[in-house]
């Protein structure tokens, strides 16, 4: 029965391209995501005051443990997508530990919005604009994710769409003329715990092979 | 090149050139390899040639994610693992389905006695010897007639602990008469 199946197996089998590494596709999400923002940039333009904002050390902060979180997750992303995590299972960990350093980042930035800055007007708005925004680049990631093997995929699933909502993120804070910390956290961070879960809920209905 | 020692790793190299004979050999040892790894795991020798087959359809759809510079074994164990919690998933999940519940396993037994072509008082005698509340559970339920709703009322108990008192009465009774 194994002979049969294995002759039936080997009669298929053509010459076949390997995968790219997962810290080259782990790349090419990143350059794509940038190509995106600059895109995003440049048709409706960003902040007026980002220049000023830099000079605000928690602002840079943040802008960098959002950065973070996007190299974390895109080579997390792209190591869960191989059936064995192409053997470096310790760097699929990756965004853990972004993500704490965007807690420790945000902790201190409230702590330092003294006296606080007015809560915008808007509020639930801002997850919209985030989540709208990371539609594309999350559906080009479970496009290229499904052709791979993960025998991850609930996990896969829920770090591609945090990766895809971190390049939202990132593009609304650096787009919004916004400096309540408290706004940020409650509408722009939060709805990442949500997020993650959805992408566990996808990566089954998507990644599964 | 196609010897039963040669590297797994480049045995998928040349597979994934192309080389039929390379990759005959490459799952042939995965085969081999995992076959044990299967039989520690699962009941019956059937199950482990179907998961077996599972898995190497998987490597072979698979196969382009490994680049034959890693090694091959906790490649082909990730997915090996990977089907078997599927399989092991879908079994459970398959055997919780087709189980038979435990309220609904009592309210058939009572019929199961009934049908079995023997009457009551046939059986009167061996009734007799079980335990005095079982005797009085069913000679109240199978001579009166009661359901275990009135017996449970009649007798100060509650539904489920009469039904359950049934299941055991019938359960000894079984033993008795197939002795």
């Amino acid at each position: 029965m194994i002979d049969n199946l294995i002759d039936s197996l080997i009669a298929d089998a053509v010459e076949l391209k390997p995968a790219p590494h997962p810290f080259t596709l782990s790349l090419q999400w990143l350059g794509v995501a940038a190509i995106y923002l600059a895109l995003s940039f440049a048709l409706f333009g960003q902040r007026p005051d980002l220049a000023a904002q830099f000079h605000q050390p928690w602002f840079t902060a943040e802008i960098a443990a959002l950065l973070c979180i996007l190299v974390a997750t895109s080579l997390s992303a792209a190591l869960l997508v191989f059936p064995d995590l192409h053997q470096l299972r310790g760097f699929a960990f990756a965004p853990l530990a972004a993500f704490v350093l965007l807690i420790v980042v945000l902790f201190f930035a409230w702590q330092a919005d003294t006296p606080p800055a007015l809560l915008p007007v808007h509020s639930f708005e801002c997850t919209i604009s985030i989540a709208l925004f990371s539609l594309l680049p999350a559906g080009g990631m479970f496009f290229v994710m499904h052709h791979f093997a993960s025998t991850h995929y609930r996990w896969a699933g829920s770090v591609a769409l945090l990766f895809a909502f971190s390049v939202g993120a990132l593009w609304l804070r650096l787009f919004e003329v916004n400096n309540s910390i408290v706004h940020v956290i409650e509408w722009h961070y939060l709805p990442m715990l949500a997020i993650g879960v959805t992408g566990m809920w996808l990566g089954k209905k998507i990644l599964k092979w | 090149m196609t010897g039963k020692n040669d590297n797994l790793e480049v045995l998928m190299q040349l597979a994934l050139k192309g080389d039929q004979r390379a990759y005959a050999s490459l799952l042939q040892q995965t085969s081999h390899l995992l076959r044990p790894y299967l039989a520690r795991r699962l009941n019956s020798a059937g199950e482990v040639d179907d998961l077996l087959q599972e898995i190497l359809i998987s490597i072979h759809k698979a196969r382009h994610t490994y680049d034959g510079n890693r090694p091959y074994k906790p490649w082909a164990y990730a997915i090996a693992k990977f089907r078997l919690s599927d399989f092991l998933r879908a079994h459970y999940a398959d055997q919780l389905y087709h189980a038979v519940d435990f309220d609904e396993l009592e309210e058939m037994l009572p019929e199961d006695v009934t049908e079995t072509g023997f009457s009551y008082e046939s059986i009167h005698a061996e009734v007799q010897k079980l335990p005095e509340k079982q005797a009085a559970i069913l000679a109240m339920m199978h001579q009166d007639g009661y359901t275990a709703k009135e017996v449970a009322a009649k007798m100060e108990m509650n539904e489920s602990a009469v039904k359950v008192a049934a299941h055991r009465a019938y359960k000894l009774l079984r033993k008795m008469l197939e002795r």
